[in-house]
Parts: structure tokens; sequence; C-alpha cells
């Protein structure tokens, strides 16, 4: 198959007669509107998509927090019944996680990484499409559960024969986000595989496992970008530390997810087919899970934080006119934290009762990580220090992230110490702890991300007084809901529990957190309505509005989709911004004149793969649910997932060649320049 | 705008401080399940290594909180400051300020490493020392021929008690002094413990993980199916404590709660001898005794035990003197009258003090509790809430246990109050 006609550059993709793959499919190379979306490999577009739906399931899970409080805002409430509140917390905790802060995360990877490197696209822009539709269709089998569950309490189900045989009729998960054998698990011999919930833990398991693709394919795409793809001269100790923290976790990612990959197969066996890997009526192992579980949550906690850590670590210098106190510092505190990470799971299990050897290694470990983590808030003082700092919304919030991760790293270290712990251990205390190091921590940096970027993504500026109110309204809420809890905790009060009895002193901080709670919300609705106005009818700003140290903001706003008219040629860590004040530090690759910039082909084919997952995801529960003839449905999404690989490897190299503006404002491209 | 700003915030601020020093002043340290209460040595050294975190943690928080604080009023951008030369004049970074800080932050570690280690041994299982103290002997039933044989066997032990977690009460054991379930005298959610004895507790489950936690007396550790867990626990003061479950274990997790009462040593001797005896005989024609009929047709002899009157059950809880007993369903009922019991706390400005059992709040709690099946229904003819839903006492579906199906579990009002009359004798 010959690519001929792509050799001319041309303006527009449209001008283009349609591709064919190998096959004589065509490609939806020239499509635009909802199909160019669909089937975009283009990084920028990508971000986009993953930053819509993480936004958009933070608002399902801050919906899900709020009716949690509402049920806990007094004594003996029967605003949801025990066994919903059992969902509502599952949910909200994995849909937080995995379906919140994690995509998030991956839409500043996709945006940011490409640009920050001085790189065209990611090394496998249609992987990253695949990982996208992964994420969006594991996210939706993992939410449908909620669909069967209320159908399952509007009576729909009740008249089918395999609803009448269900033990358990709970539809969405109830099993909690750590789901522990044997509550998720079986019991029973000889292959019984009795349970202790319903199909909503069938749903969970494959749900995150989906997820889990997802993510390790984004991971090994950000590792082969951010090692192969940088620009001349962009050598590892100029990364920008966003880049860094990406690429760590990454690496994390890589890691951590085969823990957690294993042990969902195997519990996915024991209620399956009956297997015994976790149920201790036949000698299965219930630790086991917790050893797996947490080999993989705990590392899980670092990749929710480091990206908010390189997010701060680009807005402090920007906003302070200094560069970061201490770069290599760092950045290796960075790597130490991610490495030390897997040095510390069993400190969720202090009280499992591992025996004092274990539990003073993990102990003394998890202090040890403290260390690290004190490094990069001295750091970002350091950063501070004798800076000229401008307030701005992304300011504003990474500040309230080091203040608020600050007081999460110190209950941090109380938990640290294992006897103190075993007071602390599942009490509201541990959830004060979590929520400061991932709502006030990574929530506010993730926040401080958006409003820094959004003027580069969109070409407009957010309205900084709503702006600043939202964020008033967040730390503000933030502290009213989780402060006391701190109190609620050391008072006794359990996780997880639906409801208590008053005369427990809990009522009234009980009652505060719900307000706070309330505020909190709505200061994120304000913070992201803002940002959803901006991105359509905000006002336009300059390419280059908060005077910016990295390279993404040598370009124009919103960026073209070959981001770079010529490859640039890096001289310096803070490039862009030397290069603006000081010394020149930027050129470019004289890379054949008019030859134009080659770009890929878009393709239906990760779309077509990942909807395999989506047939799978819903056949596994449904065959859990004793649906007849379900199972073949698995068998079809897996022979979809197959099919959409096969023609994605067929559809041969494809691309084509852009014009390129000249020197769109853009330096002397002269290689000599950046040496 | 940057002052502006600035006193914005603060203006936030002012009423925030505020609400946190009025709210200090309003949180109670010594609520039922406070951890900042301790009333054993074990509870003690938790609470110690406790505040030595507290100590260090809030000495770093005025250090680097202040210096943030200081460093963000300080070197803010003031007007002017745009004719200045863009590049803020820095060195990157200084290996001396660094080094110097990771070296301090090592020491502070230090400082809880200590206590925290030797808190970690202490905590694991019963001093040496603390093995003498308990004279198991003394604590044997009289009513047992084989004492003085026994006491050979058994003193200089350390008192055991099983506590074995199920789906959502607990169920104590004593196998040193034949309170078992396999010899039907189980001792179901609310234990006795004498006071100033160590005790060592194994923690067994049936069923899913369960969490032990009696926060004025010992943190928790879990009870995990399939593996063998304990602690030790010491109570110092006489009364009655409150736990609860503190791992999540299913629907009623919330539900699962339990107490302990710590008696003087020679009041336990006397609480062993009373559990071990049976339940005494009902008369006959009264409605007590309908209520007795009631308890084997309606199928709750299959699982309960009552020692002297059916012995079949051994799944459920003994219910030999569950009359005795101040609370009901995984301690979610409370048997005592509320508001005797909150005068009584008020007054002695603890919560260890406690009411003996209120008959008429027994009587009632027992109705609820029998009828709050899901089967059942309320005057508006809706099904009743179930007092704790997913419960196994009306779950048939979980174990296809001939007789105990819904229509066998349904009470008319008349049969609920002979069967809680019933109840009632069992003291």
């Amino acid at each position: 198959m010959s690519h001929d006609s792509h050799h001319a550059p041309v303006a527009c993709k449209t001008e283009l007669a349609p591709e064919r793959s190998d096959l004589g499919l065509i490609r939806p190379d020239r499509a635009t509107g909802w199909t160019d979306w669909l089937t975009t490999v283009d990084h920028k577009k990508i971000g986009i998509l993953y930053g819509a739906f993480a936004m958009f399931f933070f608002l399902v899970g801050g919906v899900e927090a709020l009716a949690i409080r509402t049920q806990l805002a007094r004594p003996d409430n029967d605003f949801i019944t025990a066994r919903m509140y059992n969902q509502l917390f599952t949910m909200h905790g994995t849909t937080m996680i995995f379906l919140g802060v994690m995509p998030l995360s991956a839409a500043f990877f996709n945006f940011l990484v490409p640009l920050q490197i001085g790189a065209r696209d990611v090394a496998f822009p249609r992987l990253n499409a695949f990982s996208l539709w992964t994420f969006v269709f594991g996210a939706f089998v993992l939410n449908a559960s909620w669909l069967f569950e209320f159908a399952h309490l509007a009576g729909w189900f009740n008249s089918f024969e395999w609803h009448k045989a269900l033990v358990y009729t709970d539809f969405a998960p109830a099993n909690g986000w750590f789901s522990y054998a044997p509550l998720s698990g079986t019991f029973g011999q000889n292959g019984q595989a009795l349970r202790f919930t319903g199909v909503g833990t069938d749903f969970w398991i494959i749900g995150i496992q989906i997820l889990g693709v997802a993510s390790l394919a984004a991971s090994f795409n950000f590792i082969c970008t951010i090692i192969n793809m940088r620009a001349k001269g962009m050598t590892m100790m100029r990364l920008p530390v966003f880049t860094w923290m990406t690429l760590v976790t990454a690496v994390l990612i890589i890691l951590a997810f085969p823990a957690i990959t294993v042990a969902l197969i195997e519990l996915m066996f024991d209620r399956a087919f009956g297997a015994n890997f976790f149920n201790p009526s036949s000698g299965g192992q219930p630790i086991l899970w917790q050893h797996l579980f947490w080999i993989f949550g705990h590392p899980e906690v670092y990749i929710l934080v480091l990206p908010a850590m390189g997010i701060v670590s680009e807005v402090l210098p920007t906003f302070t006119g200094k560069s970061l106190f201490g770069y290599p510092i760092i950045v290796f505190s960075g790597a130490v934290i991610g490495f030390l990470g897997f040095a510390v799971w069993s400190h969720h299990m202090f009280t499992t009762g591992l025996g004092p050897v274990p539990t003073a290694a993990f102990s003394l470990l998890t202090m040890a990580i403290a260390v690290p983590t004190g490094v990069k808030i001295f750091n970002w003082l350091g950063t501070i220090w004798g800076g000229r700092i401008r307030f701005t919304p992304p300011m504003v919030l990474a500040l309230g992230f080091i203040w608020m991760f600050m007081c999460g790293g110190f209950s941090g270290v109380m938990h640290s110490s294992a006897p103190a712990d075993s007071q602390q251990q599942d009490s509201y205390f541990v959830i004060a702890h979590f929520h400061y190091v991932l709502l006030g921590g990574v929530l506010l940096g993730l926040m401080a991300g958006l409003y820094f970027w959004f003027p580069k993504i969109f070409g407009r500026m957010p309205n900084a007084t709503i702006a600043y109110v939202a964020s008033g309204m967040v730390i503000l809420g933030f502290n009213l809901a989780f402060g006391p809890m701190h109190y609620l905790g050391l008072a006794g009060m359990p996780r997880r529990t639906h409801t208590y009895h008053a005369g427990n002193g809990w009522e009234t901080w009980n009652l505060v957190a719900t307000i706070g709670a309330y505020v909190l919300g709505l200061g994120v609705l304000l913070a992201f309505a803002n940002l959803f106005w901006t991105a359509f009818r905000g006002k336009k700003c300059s390419n280059d509005p908060w005077d910016g140290r990295t390279l993404e903001w040598s370009l124009p706003s919103p960026v073209p989709e070959y981001n770079f008219a010529q490859a640039p040629v890096i001289g310096a860590r803070d490039a862009y911004f030397e290069h603006k004040h000081g010394t020149k530090r930027i050129g470019a690759e004289n890379d054949g004149g008019d030859a134009g910039v080659h770009m890929p082909s878009q393709s239906w084919m990760p779309l077509l793969a990942s909807s395999g997952f989506l047939l799978a995801g819903f056949g596994m529960p449904m065959m859990a649910m004793g649906i007849p003839h379900a199972g073949w449905i698995v068998i079809a999404g897996l022979g979809v997932l197959f099919l959409g690989i096969w023609l994605w490897a067929l559809e041969g190299p494809g691309g084509y060649m852009l014009k390129t503006p000249v020197n769109q404002g853009s330096p002397a491209p002269t290689e000599a320049a950046a040496r | 705008m940057f002052s502006r700003f600035f006193s914005r915030v603060g203006l936030l601020a002012t009423p925030f401080l505020a609400m946190i020093m009025v709210g200090c002043s309003k949180a109670d340290l010594t609520v039922r399940q406070s951890t900042l209460d301790p009333k054993g040595p074990v509870a003690q050294a938790q609470y110690d290594v406790f505040m030595a975190t507290v100590w260090l943690v809030v000495v770093l928080f005025v250090l680097v909180g202040g210096l943030l604080v200081f460093a963000v009023i300080k070197f803010r951008s003031r007007p002017g400051d745009e004719n200045k030369p863009a590049i803020v004049e820095d060195g990157h970074g200084n290996p001396l300020v660094e080094i110097g800080l990771i070296t301090a932050s090592i020491g502070a570690l230090v400082i809880i490493a200590i206590p925290t280690l030797s808190a970690i041994w202490y905590d694991d299982d019963v001093p040496a020392e603390a093995v003498p103290t308990s004279k198991l002997s003394a604590w044997y039933p009289r009513v047992e021929g084989t004492r003085e044989n026994y006491a050979k066997t058994v003193e200089g032990q350390v008192l055991e008690i099983d506590a074995i977690g199920k789906q959502w009460w607990f169920r104590f054991e004593y196998p040193q002094l034949g309170l078992t379930n396999d010899a039907k005298h189980s001792v179901p959610n609310e234990f006795v413990i004498p006071k100033g004895v160590a005790i060592r507790i194994n923690l067994r489950s049936e069923d899913v993980i369960h969490s032990f936690w009696i926060p004025k007396i010992a943190g928790k550790v879990d009870l995990v199916p399939g593996r063998k867990n304990h602690m030790w626990i010491q109570a110092d003061q006489v009364g009655h404590y409150y736990g609860q479950c503190a791992e999540f274990c299913g629907d009623s997790h919330a539900y699962m709660l339990f107490r302990v009462e710590v008696v003087e040593p020679a009041e336990f001797a006397k609480w062993v001898q009373r559990q071990k005896a049976d339940a005494a005989p009902v008369a006959a024609g009264t409605k007590a005794d309908q209520g007795k009929t009631l308890f084997a047709a309606k199928s709750c002899v299959m699982c309960h035990n009552i020692g002297g009157h059916y012995g079949a059950g051994a799944f459920a809880p003994d219910l030999t003197h569950v009359a005795s007993r101040k609370s009901l369903a995984g301690a979610w009922l409370d048997n005592r009258n509320y508001d005797a019991q909150r005068a009584l706390e008020q007054k002695t400005g603890n919560t260890e003090a406690s009411v003996e059992v209120d008959p008429a709040t027994l009587k009632a709690n027992f109705k609820k509790w029998i009828g709050s099946s899901g089967v059942s229904t309320g005057p508006d003819g809706k099904p009743t809430k179930d007092v704790k839903p997913g419960n196994r006492m009306h779950y048939y579906k979980m174990f296809n246990v001939a007789g105990l199906n819904e229509t066998n579990q349904k009470f008319t009002d008349d049969e609920l109050d002979a069967l809680a009359e019933y109840l009632l004798t069992l003291k």
C-alpha cells in the first residue's frame, strides 16, 4: 500500500483523499466533529477528554460523599439504608481514586508531557486512545452497577427466575474500595463458593481490572515518551519536574498494578469458579488479599499524590520568579518516595496481628518515608524564600496544597507509630488524615494545575474572582469537614459505619463536618463551573499569561495539532524563561524545509478494541447473577477485543504531512544558540 | 489587589479560628469510646506514644507552618517589582541547608521511634511480671468437684478469653473456667473481667474479618478467619466499657458493638458461678410458659441455647442469661433506661458508671428485635425496618435449615409478647 498521496504537505487534513488500511477499510483521517473526537490520536484532545470525564466523575463521587455526610449529620439517621450507605462509600472511594484523581492526572500527563519535552505526540498515539477508551468503558461498567441497583430497588427484576435465586441482592458494590476477603470473596468447602456479598462485588472486580489495563497501557506509553521523545538538549536533569513526576508515577503504576491484577484475578476465580485463594474454610488465606491489595494500594497513594506534587513544583517557581530550590533533590526525593512506597504497605495492616518484628520494621520504614516528603515541603519553602510571590488563583491553590498536605503529613507521622495507630486504624482519624492528603493535597494541587494550564489548553483565562471565591470555599469547607474528624476518630468513632447512637459524644462534630462538606461541594462545583464556562466563553488571553518557564508556554494557545512547527533544541532547565529574559536557550532543528510535519492517522480500532472490555465487563457480573447464557457475552467481548487489536495491527503506518506556518514568532532556528 | 486578598483571607480565617477555639473547649475527651481516656496499661502505653507524636508534630507545625506563613507574607511581590529584572537571582538550592534539614528530620523521627518500638513489644503479649497476679483457681466455680486438681493445672497461667467474631456480634468464651460454647456456657457480646488482672484475648472469626476495639482499654486487633491472633488487656478501674467492631464486615457493621464489665475479682468469681447455672424453670400455664413453647415452635431453638430448657442451638447467642445483660442485638439496643443512664453519667462525670437493666426497656427491646424481621409488617402495612439489616435471625436463605422460613417467622403481637415474657425470666 502506497502513501504517495501524503507526500505533498497540506495545510489541513480535510484536503486529502480518505486513506485506506491494508485491509481496505477507510480510516477516519479526514473526519471532523464527533468522529474526530472518537477516533482522535492527538495527545491534546485525548488529554481534554480524560479531563472532562475525570471532572464528571469527580462530581459523581462528590454527590456520593454528600449523601454519606447527610446520613451522618445526626445520630440514628435513616436518610439511606445501611446497604445503600455501604455501597455509597465503596463507590465514593473507588470513583474518586480510579475515576477522578487518576484520570485527571492522566489528563495533565497527556496534555503536558509532549509539550514540556518538545515532542509532537506521545510514543504510541493509538495506544493512548486505547487507554482513554478503556478507562471510559471501565468507569462505565463500574457505575452501571448503580443502574442495576436502582432497577432492583424499583422491583424490575422481581419476576425473573435468576433474581429469585439470588441470596444477596446488592447490585452496586458494597465491599469497600479495599474489598477485603473473605467479605468480598467466598466461604464454604468443596468449591461451593458461597458468598457474603452480591454481584456488586463482581462489577467492582471486573471494573477495576479494566481500569488497570488502561492505566498500564498509558504508563508504558508515557515511559517510552519521556525516555525516547525528548527534544535535542532536553536531558533528564533538564526535564520539568512535572514530567519527572509523571515518569516516577508511570513506573509506580507499572510495578504496582500487576499486584492488584493478580489479586483481582484470584478473587474473580474464587467467586466465579470456586477457587480457594482467599476462602478460609477451604484453607485459603484472607490475609493474602490484604498483602496483595496494599502492595498495590500504598504505591497507589503516591500514584495519586506525585502528579500533584509535580504540578505544584511548576506553579511555585512561575509565581515566585525563582527557579525551583534544589531541583535535583526534589527529583531524587520523588523517586525515593516512589521506591519507599513499596516498602510500607503493611502499615495498613498494623492491626492484623503481624507480630512485633514486622510491625516494628514497617513502623520505622513508614517514618522513613516522611523524610523525602519533608524534603519536598522544605524545598517548596526554599523556592518561596527570597522570591517575589505573585498571587494568582493557581498560586493560592498551590500554597493551599502545601499547607493541607503538610497537615496530612503530620497526622501521617502519628499513624506511623504502630501502637498509636492501633487506636487510630479504621477510625475517623484515618479519614481525616487521608482526606487532608488526597483532598487538601491532591485535589488542590490538581485544581492549581487546571487554573494554571487552562489558558494554555483553551487560550482563555478563567475568571479570577470566581476562582478566589471557589478556592476559599474549598479550603474553608474542607477544613470544616475534615478537621473535626480528627477529634471524632480519637473519640472512638469507627469508619464505614452508616450510623451511630446519640450519647457517644459524636453528634456536634458530625453535624459540623456535614455542613463543611456542603460548603466544600459547592466550592468544587463553582470552581468547575468557572472552568467549564471559560472553556467555551472565557476571555481570550495571550500565549504566555503567567510568564511561564517551561516549553509549553512558548507555543500558541490553543496549541496547534502539530505542537512545534520546528522541533526545538533546548539549552537549559527552565529554558523558555531564560530564553525570554536572558540568554537565548531555545533553538530549532533544521528539519528539511517545506517537508511539513508528519502527522499520525486517526483510527477506530482503539475504540473498537476497548468496547470489547465493555461487553466482557457486563458479561462477568451477569454471569454471577445467574442470567442464562451470560458467559457468552464475556466470550463475545474478548472476541471484539482481539478483533479490534487485529484490525489495528493491519491498519498500516498511515500518516500525512501537514504544512506549518514558518517562524510563528518562534526564535531564530539555529541549533548553535541552544548549546 | 494582593493586600486586599490577604485581608479577605484574614476575614475568613478569624471566625474559623474562633470556631476551633470554641470547638476544642466543647470536645469532650472522656466520651464512651474515647482513646484519650486510657483506663488500663495497654491503652495507657498507646496513649503515651500518641502524645509523643502529638508534641513532636505540634513543634514541627509551629516551625514549618510558621516559616511558611512568614515567607508568604515577607516575599510577596510589591508595587515596583515589575521594574526589577525578571530573573530573581538565586542559588538553585543549597546543599548544606538540604543535608541539615534531612538530618534534623531523621533526628525528629528517632524521638518517636524509640517509644514506638518499646510500646510495640509491650502491647504484643501479657508481660511476664503480670502473670502471677492472676489466680485462676480463685475464680473457678466451686460447684465443680475437680476444683483442686484443676487449680494445679492452671495456677500461674494467664486468664484467657476467646473472642469469636461473627456477623454481627461477638461470642466470648473462658476455656480455663469452663465457659465455652461446647459446654453450652458461652457469653455473648457482653463479657466480664476482673479488675487489675492481665488477660490474654484469643481472637478468632467464624466468617469475615472483624476487629476488637475497646478504646479505653486497648487499641484494636483484627479477628481474621483462619488465623490465630491475640492481644492482652487489663482494666484498672471498675465500670462498664464500650467497644465496637472496627473492621468493615458487611451490611450491619455499624451495629456490631460490644461491652465489657470490669468488676472486683471477688465479684468476678460470683459472676462465673452464675454463668454456669441453668435457667430457672418457668411456671406452667403462665404467659412465659406460652413463650417457652413458642421458642421451640418458631424455630428459635435451632440456633439458640438456653441452659436447662433447650440445648440444641450452638450457632446463635446463648440466651441462658439474656435478661441479665445490659444490651441486646450486638449491643445496638440498650436495655437500660436511657435518661437514667445519661443522668448518672452526668452526675458522676464518667461514662463507666452504669445503671442496672430496666425490665420495661428490655421487654420493649425484645419485641422490637424479634419483631423487626423483614417479613413482619408494621401498623402501616409496610414491612418493619430491620434493627440489624441482613442479620441471620431472619435471613433464612443463608442456611438451608428446615423449618426456618418466612411463614414460620411471622409473629402476632400476642406471640411476641409471650416470647418477650419468657425471655425476661432468663436472668
